[in-house]
């Protein structure tokens, strides 16, 4: 018998070898090692992907003098997963769009971010920021690593038309806001929309910050988020209860609703409120309503508590294993400077702030300038849920807040399963 | 030695895997040196070390990661078992592992009997045939992205769809929209994928009735059988092929739905419409966890090779049962 065609036996021992040969280059997975490549250009690597930001980077990068600089926009999803993979590559991009947070402290602790400390001392850009951005920008081993940009704030939102056609106030305590809710129902608007649709689960967590940080204060949410406390305490019982209490009056479609398509609802009218970031609504609002609206903070509910808002901070990284760090030092020493940060600021059309002191804020938008008083009197100030935890955490915010809104009635179990939820991600 | 010549002419009369389709007889094969040309295996070698490289090796690797712990920077941590022990004692997982059984059987159902119903219905040459059996298969031409984006507009509140649930009085389901509600989520993703997937497997169907004889069908007609009888004990048997094939079909794609389950609905109101695929992907992009979602993807896999086997080993004995009876 022939042996010399191909039987089924010796295919298959043919694939194991091969499979297993494979299986032993398996052994070796590591990101470790990298080294410069020659590159004619500075690459920034940006998530900035709506289209104003999206041109105010570009505009910063052609305006830099020195080098040139490419901007690669990233939409922000995709962004936000790939990042470590940018970050471990032997050509990593030499600077990324970041903000700070337990995330960025993260990427420190692995090494992978470039030292910024030189612009930080002497006469870098920031050496006379505040000590609140120095904080931020701050890794465990005391070496700045983020050049920060811009910040804003959160706020519910309103049109001024509307508030006044309805003969309303905006209030400042919880029973006011309660009683505002009330009477809008009544007229038959709708008084809050929150977009927590599947796209956007995670603007449910942000009335969830806002109302930790009113009843137990951002001493408490902070340690909350790092996991010091439990989902499933009396503390968070209280804000799941307010939270509970306001779900009646909130537009049940938003849940099938992206934040962008919830603002729709509001600009005619047929909402009344939605809390959501500034910069997010100051980007989508058409130019012709954008002085009609406007904001307030989320109401006192404890007068105890010290006033803490959210101020999530965006910036620059530099990738440790670029090689080019004296240039992307430069740049982002132009970057962070005051013309060009308020350039950056005024050609994104939003309702960013300076993060750097000596901007002119005349030429602010009116909403920014409300805001910047606003932040500069709160006497802390936190980021977002997943930008002082991880995205495995604000993934079970998601699922437990998103629950809670669509049935308030067993807040117990939610907060149960919430904290085994939070307890895998603290395990792992 | 006459047995084993019968059981080689059996597997190729079967319509299996035609490695064996080279060999003619054992006298003949022993004359050339190596029955196949050079050119051929260069044709294969080529595109297999690209496969192993690109495809294999990652999923080789795949089992390594799910013994570590990885968020994508720096190294992995090896950790053992502990990615499965986790994995015992997930809710998301064994909501996403009984969402993908039932997302298999229905979508797998499903698509079989309508595909088989309406290529049944098409299959005769009628006036505006052809205009419907195109606009049965045109939903395949969009991506399946597409298709769930697509549906998500007709489903949320606010569209013409969602007034008409309105009056039929779903009131709580119908208030945040279809893709909203816990409940009905996942069936909202079943019918934009039954969409698309009907007319696929309807001309796999068309192209079987093709292939049947129809002297058949006509002498059971004759001996008076009714339309259903004639259909399950005439037509039915002879397409055992195309169901063969159909079924496979079915099953990996059922296990491989990603993309429109991730388009419509993320996993759904708060994980409620999670399959494996795509709790797989949210832990390892979202949550940066590479080493649990590894062990995940270990389990498709099991599951997916237990489909396959099953049905390489009935076609294989199916083959050889009817090479023996050739003879």
């Amino acid at each position: 018998m022939s042996t010399t065609k191909l039987t089924r036996r010796g295919f298959l021992s043919g694939t194991v070898i091969l499979g297993s040969s494979a299986l032993l280059a398996a052994c070796s997975v590591d990101n470790s090692g990298g080294s410069a490549r020659a590159k004619s250009s500075l690459q920034i690597q940006s998530y900035q992907s709506d289209a104003n930001p999206k041109a105010a980077m570009t505009a910063l990068a052609k305006g830099y003098k020195g080098s040139d600089v490419v901007v690669n926009s990233i939409p922000n999803a995709a962004f936000l997963s790939q990042v470590s993979s940018y970050l471990s590559n032997s050509n990593p991009p030499d600077v990324l769009t970041w903000f700070s947070g337990t995330v960025a402290a993260g990427f420190a602790k692995q090494g992978l971010l470039g030292d910024l400390s030189p612009l930080w001392t002497g006469s870098g850009a920031c050496a006379r920021y505040s000590p609140a951005m120095r904080q931020l920008s701050t890794a465990a081993d005391g070496k700045q690593i983020l050049v920060p940009m811009n910040y804003y704030g959160w706020g519910i939102f309103y049109l001024k038309s509307k508030f006044a056609e309805w003969g309303v106030e905006p209030p400042t305590t919880w029973s006011e806001f309660m009683a505002l809710c009330k009477k809008l129902k009544g007229k038959g608007v709708i008084p809050l929309i929150e977009g927590t649709g599947s796209a956007t689960p995670w603007v449910a967590a942000g009335w969830f910050d806002y109302l930790d940080l009113r009843i137990n204060g951002a001493e408490f949410h902070l340690d909350l988020l790092h996991g010091k406390h439990s989902f499933d305490s009396p503390e968070v019982y209280d804000v799941l209860q307010h939270y509970a209490s306001l779900v009646p009056y909130m537009d049940p479609a938003g849940a099938s609703f992206s934040w962008q398509q919830a603002v729709t609802p509001l600009l005619q009218g047929k909402a009344a409120m939605s809390l959501i970031g500034s910069s997010f609504i100051s980007g989508v609002t058409p130019a012709s309503q954008i002085d009609d609206l406007d904001f307030f903070v989320v109401p006192t509910i404890d007068e105890s508590v010290p006033f803490a808002e959210e101020a999530p901070t965006d910036g620059f990284i530099m990738s440790a294993r670029g090689g080019r760090r004296k240039e992307v030092q430069k740049f982002l020493n132009y970057a962070a400077g005051p013309e060009a940060q308020l350039k950056y600021i005024l050609d994104a059309k939003s309702a960013w702030l300076p993060a750097g002191p000596g901007v002119d804020t005349s030429k602010l938008s009116r909403l920014a300038k409300k805001q910047l008083k606003i932040l500069t009197e709160a006497k802390q100030l936190t980021q977002f849920f997943n930008r002082d935890s991880s995205g495995a955490l604000l993934d079970t915010a998601d699922a437990a807040l998103n629950h809670l809104i669509s049935d308030p009635s067993d807040i117990r179990g939610i907060m149960k399963s919430w904290q085994q939820a939070a307890q895998q991600v603290w395990n792992s | 030695m006459e047995q084993l010549g019968l059981e080689r002419r059996g597997r190729r009369l079967a319509a299996g895997p035609s490695w064996h389709a080279v060999s003619t007889s054992g006298r003949s094969a022993a004359r050339k040196t190596s029955g196949i040309s050079p050119i051929i295996w260069w044709f294969l070698a080529i595109p297999l070390a690209l496969e192993a490289w690109w495809v294999f090796y990652p999923a080789l690797e795949s089992f390594y990661l799910s013994l570590t712990s990885w968020s994508g920077a720096g190294s992995p941590r090896y950790v053992g078992l502990r990615n499965y022990q986790l994995l015992l004692q997930d809710p998301i997982f064994w909501t996403a592992l009984r969402n993908t059984g039932l997302w298999t059987l229905t979508f797998g159902g499903f698509s079989f009997v309508f595909g088989l119903l309406v290529a049944r219905l098409l299959n005769r040459p009628r006036r505006g045939v052809t205009f419907f059996r195109i606009a049965f298969f045109l939903p395949m031409v969009l991506s399946l992205t597409v298709t769930g984006v697509f549906w998500q507009v007709i489903y949320q509140p606010g569209s013409p769809m969602y007034s008409l649930l309105a009056l039929t009085g779903s009131a709580r389901g119908a208030g945040s929209g279809i893709l909203a509600n816990p409940q009905l989520a996942l069936w909202g993703v079943l019918v934009a994928a039954l969409w698309r997937e009907i007319g696929y497997i309807m001309v796999f169907y068309l192209a079987g009735f093709n292939g049947l004889d129809p002297a058949l069908e006509e002498a059971a007609q004759v001996d008076g059988a009714g339309a259903w009888r004639r259909f399950w004990s005439i037509v039915m048997p002879q397409l055992r092929e195309v169901h063969s094939i159909v079924f496979a079909i079915l099953v990996i794609d059922s296990l491989r739905t990603f993309d429109i389950v991730w388009a419509m609905t993320q996993g759904g109101p708060f994980n409620s419409s999670q399959l494996l695929s795509t709790y797989m992907y949210q832990e390892a992009f979202t949550a940066l966890k590479l080493g649990y979602s590894s062990a995940i993807a270990v389990i498709i896999f099991v599951l997916a090779i237990g489909f396959i086997i099953t049905y390489l080993v009935r076609t294989y004995r199916t083959g050889v049962e009817d090479g023996a009876r050739a003879h």
